[in-house]
């Protein structure tokens, strides 16, 4: 059987010429770094280039290094960030503690099970941003209330994702903790837990987006409201005050510290997960 | 090393491993489905022990009841003298599946953990664990991941990982099944020469005639689901000379005892 289906997905596979990009040769040989470094300073140039030689007023679009200013000026003050990121680590804390909750529940009892399904598929869909207006009114314009929606965003793709890896964790791999008889702390620490791992990451990784775009989201009606700091307050206030550089700086952070925590999950799986061929690289 | 007759010599006093009138079964939708309908047949130290049977015989099932996974409808397995049995690492258990090491550990932590699993010092166990790893051959493996073996390797590090933890039994579940025939004829000859280095007792599932011949002191063979103990042949030592009457007559003696219910043997399991 094995052999037969090996055969098959063989002779399905892709003549090597299809899938390649015609012209790679050259482009294709420097480095990863290089190459993309190259495409970044060509777009900021014709960034540059256009608010140069078109007249744009500096109002509408401001140039590159313009932003660049009001960027490293948002930083050094901490007036850009520092609120925001504060607050979703908070938020993933909580997350992740009522996920890991939910998911033990779950495993070891029926009804934490079935109640985790229910919870899931009725609340998941619901974006947190909708439930926003309900925690203003229950805890007012405060951190409080975005931590709350951080929390609901996260809570739910976590969770599903890491039941389902205790769920799916090779039956063999089990057997052999139990051989060893292993108590169920060990068996849990030992077995299950780096069993699920591929799963938790990319419920974290999930999560994590989700909590996200959710901040942003939820500080920019703070910040229409005319309350408390973080990003979206952040880029908010400069519209009002027509400092449109620093609106740019905002948005530019929020791309940034998008990639940079991508690249650290990147950076996680390559050490555990891919390394141990439990997810394809 | 013993010969056959000093190993039927040491077969008085109590056996290692007694299976009497076993009755085995899995529930299905409320009802049980019996897959060993009745089986008996002892053990003794020092013995290979093989169980043959057809597939889905329950000959796995009556292996996972002495490994302590699953308790018997009816009967008794007394193993060392005890009845309730639980899993444990004096039972050691090798199973068919590639899948059974733990993907996140090399080759020497999955023979080393174990180990410190089941107490013993960290100096003790990595000791142990690169003399289990170097007699199965693996030596230049160690510091691989499971996912950076061949099949036959996997097995290989599985079989030393139950070596490693000294199990007075140890229970082999078809563990070269899902080999090719040249891996797995390697694979048993060194296991031959494992176990008589060993001197462990051995309990193996199969449904190869070949490989119950090749690697066993006697055949407990088994027949149809619900199954009951056919006969349980001696044959140590008859895989020794394959041209010779003895081996001949061995295999045509498991080729009839499978055969009884008019199936089909394939001659091809042996090889």
């Amino acid at each position: 059987m094995q052999s037969l289906s090996r055969e098959r997905t063989e002779s399905t596979a892709l003549p090597d010429t299809i899938g390649k990009k015609s012209g790679g040769g050259y482009w294709g040989r420097f480095p990863t770094v290089a190459r993309y470094a190259v495409l970044v300073l060509a777009l900021l140039g014709a960034w540059q280039l256009y608010v140069s030689l078109s007249g744009t007023q500096a109002l509408i679009l401001p140039g590159p290094v313009d932003v660049a200013k009001a960027f490293v000026e948002g930083w050094a003050d901490g007036r850009l960030a520092s609120a925001t990121l504060k607050t979703l680590c908070i938020g993933m804390v909580i997350g992740m503690a009522v996920a890991l909750i939910l998911t033990a529940f779950a495993t070891w009892t029926k009804v934490g099970e079935d109640l985790l399904s229910l919870l899931t598929s009725m609340l998941n869909p619901v974006p947190a941003i909708a439930i926003l207006p309900l925690a203003i009114l229950w805890f007012g314009l405060n951190p409080t209330a975005l931590i709350f929606v951080i929390v609901y965003s996260i809570t739910w793709p976590i969770a599903i994702n890491v039941s389902t890896g205790f769920e799916t964790v090779n039956p063999t791999l089990v057997m052999v903790g139990r051989n060893l008889g292993l108590g169920g702390w060990r068996m849990a620490g030992d077995v299950l837990f780096p069993a699920a791992l591929p799963h938790t990451i990319s419920g974290l990784r999930t999560g994590w987006a989700f909590g996200w775009r959710t901040i942003v989201a939820a500080e920019l009606v703070f910040g229409v409201a005319g309350k408390g700091g973080g990003l979206g307050f952040f880029i908010n206030d400069a519209r009002y005050f027509l400092r449109i550089p620093e609106v740019f700086a905002g948005i530019v952070t929020i791309a940034l510290i998008g990639i940079l925590i991508e690249a650290i999950f990147n950076a996680v799986e390559r050490r555990t997960v891919i390394r141990w061929g439990m997810m394809n690289g | 090393m013993l010969d056959t007759r000093e190993k039927q010599g040491l077969r008085c006093g109590y056996p290692l491993l007694s299976v009497e009138n076993v009755k085995l079964g899995y529930r299905v939708n409320g009802h049980t489905n019996v897959a060993v309908g009745n089986a008996g047949f002892q053990v003794w130290p020092g013995e290979k022990v093989m169980l043959l049977g057809p597939s889905g015989c329950g000959k796995s099932t009556l292996l996972k009841a002495v490994a302590g996974f699953l308790e018997p409808e009816d009967g008794v397995i007394s193993f060392a003298g005890r009845q309730d049995l639980r899993p444990g690492p004096d039972r050691a258990v090798v199973f068919q599946e590639f899948d059974q090491l733990f993907p996140w550990r090399t080759v020497l932590e999955n023979v080393a953990y174990p180990l410190r699993a089941t107490g013993r010092s960290r100096d003790e166990a990595s000791e142990k664990a690169r003399r289990f790893v170097e007699l199965t051959g693996l030596s230049h493996a160690v510091d691989r991941y499971p996912h950076q073996l061949s099949g036959g390797m996997k097995q290989r590090v599985a079989i030393a990982r139950a070596l490693a933890l000294e199990p007075r039994m140890l229970l082999m579940d078809e563990p070269f099944g899902s080999l090719d025939a040249q891996t797995r004829a390697r694979l048993q000859k060194e296991l031959n020469e494992v176990t008589r280095r060993t001197e462990v007792t051995v309990l193996f599932v199969t449904h190869s005639i070949q490989e119950a011949l090749v690697l066993g002191d006697r055949v407990v063979v088994l027949g149809h689901a619900p199954s009951e103990v056919r006969e349980v042949l001696e044959v140590t030592g008859a895989a020794g000379d394959l041209d010779s009457k003895r081996f001949a007559w061995t295999r045509r003696q498991l080729c009839n005892l499978l055969a009884e219910d008019g199936e089909e043997v394939d001659d091809a399991v042996f090889e």
